[in-house]
C-alpha cells in the first residue's frame, strides 16, 4: 500500500492497475460510475484487458456495456472512476486516447453522399495519418467498392466499411459495438475472420455482443454485464465449467451439429451482398 | 494547423457531398428563382386596394365634386384621403399611397385650370393604374354631367346666370415617381436575395445536422480526435460558399430578367453584396446550428424552424415594404435580423450604398451574430 496513490493512477487500482504495471494489461478501469438523472447506467465497473486479447462485454440491452465502452473511448466522461487506455489517462486526455484507437458503433453511420476513398482519406486526415484506402478497402473485402457513395452499400458491407474506417490509423485497440448485429450467418462468419485476422495482427479487440455462440468462437475473456455491473469475468470455458459444476444441465440434448451449421453447408460461406 | 487542414478536409468533403444532392441544389438555387420570377411577373401588390391622397388646392364645388365622387364611386377598391400637398407627397415617397391626385387652385373654375396632375408609384403599378382609372372614370362622369346641364360648376353653388363656358374635368396628367429603381422588382430581388440566405442557413443546417445526429454521423466523428470547432467550421463555410453562389445566380436573374442592376453594376457594389450574403449567411447558419440543438429529431425540427423563419419572412420587408404593415408590428419587424439583411442587401443594390450608409443595418446584424453566437455555443450537441 505503500505507493497505492503514486504514479498515473489516483484512485489505486487494484488488480488492473497491478496489471499495466506489469505490463500486460493494455486497458484498465476501475470503478467506472455514470448515472443518467435517476437511471444508473454504470455502477461500479473495473476489469483490466491484456495486450493481444479479444475479450468481449455481454449482457442484455440496457445493461451497461454501451456507456462502459464509450467511457473507455473517451467519448463519454465517467461520473466517478478513472480508466487508463495504452497508458493514457482516459478522463484528463480523451482526446489522446481517440488518436490511438479505433472504433466500430452500432449505428454505422457516415456520411452518405462520400465515396468510401473519400470517406477513408478524410479519416486518415482527420488522424493525421497515411492509409492506404485500397489496402484498407482490401482488408474488409470492398476493393471493388470504393467509388461506391457509402449510402448505396448493404448493411453488411456498412459494417465492414466502418472496421476499414476504424482501422486508419493502426490503432493498437479496436472497439467493435455489435459488430455482428443485423447480418445473415454468410457475412457474421466473415466478420468473424476479420476479427481473427485483428488479434492475429497483434490487435487488442474489446466487442460488445448479444450473440453467446460469437463470444464463445472469437473472446478470449468475457465479461457479464448486468445492472451496469460485472457480474462474472472469465474464459467463455471457465464460465461454463462453472455453472456445470453447480450441477446445471440442459434440458435439450446436445447435438454434435446446430442448425447453423445446417444453413451453412447448404447455402455456403460466400458472402452474398453484392 | 493540423486543425486548419481537417477543417479544410472537411469543407470540401461537405462540399462534395452538398452538389451531389440535386434535391438540395435544387431547392437553394432554383425555388428562390421560381419564386423571384413568380412575384416578379405577378406583380405580387396588385391583390390589395389601391391608396390615392389627395391635395385640394381648389376647395371648390369642382373639387369638392371630384373627392366625393370619388369616394362614393371606389366601390370599396380603393381609400382615398386629402391632405396637405407636402404630407401627401411623403407618404408616396413612402410608399403609403399608391397614386397622389393634385387639384389645382381654381379648379374648375371659369377660366380655370382643368388640369388634375397625377403622380402614381412604379413599386405598385396595378395599384397605381387602378387608382388612374377610377379618376378618369370620375373625371369623365363630372365632364358629360356638365355638358348636359349646359351648368357652370356642378353644385347650385355656381356663380348663377354668368355665361361662362362649362368647365371641363377632361385632363390627367400622370407622373410617375422616379424611375427604375423603384419599379416592385427592383424592391423584391434584393429581397429575394436576403430571404435565400435566410433559408439557406436556417434550414440547410437545421435538416443536415439533425439528420446527421439520427443517422449517428456525429456520434462517429465524436468517438475520431476532432474538435467540434472543426466541424463546425467546415458546415459553415460550405454553406457560406453555397449562399455567395445562390445570390450571385438570383442577381443575375433579376439583372437579366427585370433589369434590376446592383447599385450601377460596379464591382463595388456587386463586392458589397457578396460580403453581406457571407455576413449574413454565417448569421443564420449559426442560427441553424442552435436550432439544431434544441430540435433534435426531424419532427420537432420543421416546426421549430418554420415558427423562427416564417415571422421573419413575411415581416421583414421581403414582398412587400413594411409601411404596409401597421405601425406596432413594424416597431418590432424592424429589428428582426432578416429586415437588417434584406433592407441592407436592398439599399446597395437599388440606391448604390456603401458601406458607411449601411452602418445601421451592419450594427444590427453584428448585435444579431452575438446572440445567436452565444445560443448555437449553449444548444449545440453532438447527439
Amino acid at each position: 500500500m505503500t505507493d497505492a496513490t503514486a504514479g498515473p493512477f489516483p484512485h489505486g487500482l487494484d488488480d488492473a492497475r497491478d496489471a499495466v504495471l506489469a505490463g500486460t494489461a493494455i486497458i484498465a478501469a476501475h470503478d467506472l460510475r455514470k448515472q443518467y438523472g435517476d437511471t444508473v447506467a454504470v455502477d461500479g465497473i473495473s476489469f483490466s484487458v491484456t495486450q493481444g486479447e479479444v475479450f468481449g462485454m455481454l449482457g442484455p440491452n440496457g445493461a451497461g456495456k454501451t456507456t462502459t465502452v464509450e467511457m473507455l473511448e473517451g467519448m463519454r466522461e465517467p461520473d466517478s472512476g478513472s480508466a487508463v487506455v495504452a497508458g493514457i489517462d482516459v478522463v484528463k486526455d480523451p482526446m489522446a486516447v481517440k488518436r490511438i484507437i479505433g472504433v466500430q458503433l452500432q449505428s454505422n453511420a457516415f456520411f452518405d453522399r462520400l465515396k468510401l476513398t473519400e470517406l477513408l482519406n478524410l479519416f486518415a486526415r482527420i488522424y493525421g495519418t497515411k492509409a492506404s484506402p485500397t489496402q484498407l478497402l482490401e482488408r474488409v473485402d470492398l476493393a471493388e467498392k470504393g467509388g461506391s457513395l457509402f449510402k448505396t452499400l448493404s448493411g453488411g458491407q456498412k459494417q465492414r466499411f466502418s472496421i476499414a474506417a476504424a482501422l486508419v490509423n493502426d490503432p493498437v485497440v479496436m472497439f467493435l459495438d455489435e459488430p455482428s448485429t443485423g447480418l445473415d450467418p454468410q457475412a457474421r462468419r466473415n466478420m468473424w475472420d476479420l476479427v481473427r485476422g485483428l488479434k492475429a495482427d497483434g490487435k487488442t479487440v474489446v466487442l460488445t455482443t448479444h450473440y453467446m455462440e460469437e463470444a464463445e468462437e472469437l473472446c478470449d475473456r468475457v465479461a457479464v454485464v448486468d445492472q451496469g455491473r460485472i457480474v462474472a469475468l472469465d474464459s467463455p470455458g471457465a464460465l461454463i465449467d462453472q455453472l456445470l459444476e453447480t450441477g446445471f444441465r440442459n434440458e435439450r440434448p446436445t447435438r454434435e451439429a446446430t442448425l447453423e451449421d445446417v444453413f451453412i453447408n447448404m447455402t455456403g460461406r460466400a458472402l452474398r451482398d453484392e | 494547423m493540423a486543425g486548419m487542414r481537417i477543417s479544410l478536409s472537411l469543407t470540401v468533403a461537405s462540399l462534395k457531398m452538398y452538389f451531389r444532392n440535386r434535391q438540395a441544389i435544387f431547392f437553394a438555387l432554383f425555388v428562390p428563382m421560381l419564386v423571384m420570377v413568380i412575384f416578379g411577373l405577378l406583380n405580387f401588390d396588385q391583390f390589395s386596394n389601391a391608396e390615392i391622397g389627395i391635395v385640394d388646392h381648389a376647395k371648390n364645388e369642382s373639387s369638392g365634386a371630384v373627392i366625393s365622387s370619388l369616394i362614393a364611386r371606389n366601390d370599396g377598391l380603393a381609400t382615398v384621403e386629402v391632405g396637405s400637398e407636402a404630407f401627401e407627397m411623403a407618404r408616396l415617397e413612402d410608399g403609403e399611397i399608391d397614386a397622389l391626385f393634385i387639384l389645382p387652385d381654381g379648379f374648375g373654375e371659369p377660366g380655370g385650370p382643368v388640369t388634375v396632375s397625377a403622380i402614381t408609384d412604379e413599386r405598385s403599378p396595378q395599384r397605381a393604374a387602378l387608382a388612374m382609372t377610377l379618376m378618369g372614370q370620375v373625371l369623365g362622369i363630372l365632364e358629360r354631367g356638365t355638358l348636359q346641364s349646359g351648368n357652370p360648376g356642378t353644385g347650385t353653388g355656381a356663380a348663377g346666370g354668368v355665361a361662362d363656358p362649362a368647365p371641363h374635368f377632361g385632363t390627367l396628367i400622370q407622373t410617375t415617381l422616379d424611375g427604375d429603381d423603384r419599379s416592385y422588382t427592383a424592391f423584391l430581388v434584393p429581397g429575394i436575395v436576403a430571404l435565400s440566405i435566410m433559408q439557406l442557413g436556417i434550414f440547410g443546417v437545421v435538416f443536415a445536422l439533425v439528420q446527421l445526429r439520427q443517422q449517428g454521423v456525429l456520434r462517429r466523428l465524436k468517438a475520431a480526435p476532432i474538435n467540434p470547432a472543426h466541424f463546425l467550421f467546415a458546415q459553415i463555410t460550405t454553406r457560406l460558399a453555397v449562399s455567395v453562389l445562390q445570390t450571385l445566380v438570383l442577381l443575375l436573374v433579376g439583372l437579366v430578367l427585370f433589369d434590376v442592376a446592383v447599385g450601377n453594376n460596379d464591382l463595388a457594389s456587386w463586392m458589397l453584396v457578396i460580403v453581406l450574403a457571407i455576413l449574413g449567411g454565417a448569421l443564420f447558419v449559426t442560427m441553424g446550428l442552435a436550432i439544431s440543438g434544441v430540435a433534435r429529431t426531424e419532427e420537432v425540427a420543421a416546426p421549430v424552424t418554420n415558427l423562427v423563419s416564417m415571422p421573419m419572412m413575411f415581416l421583414s420587408g421581403v414582398f412587400f415594404p413594411l409601411d404596409a404593415l401597421p405601425g406596432v408590428v413594424t416597431s418590432v419587424t424592424q429589428f428582426l435580423p432578416l429586415t437588417y439583411l434584406a433592407d441592407a442587401i436592398r439599399a446597395v443594390v437599388t440606391d448604390g450604398a456603401g458601406v458607411t450608409d449601411i452602418g445601421t443595418e451592419l450594427a444590427g446584424l453584428a448585435a444579431w451574430a452575438v446572440i445567436v453566437f452565444a445560443a448555437a455555443a449553449r444548444f449545440f450537441r453532438w447527439e
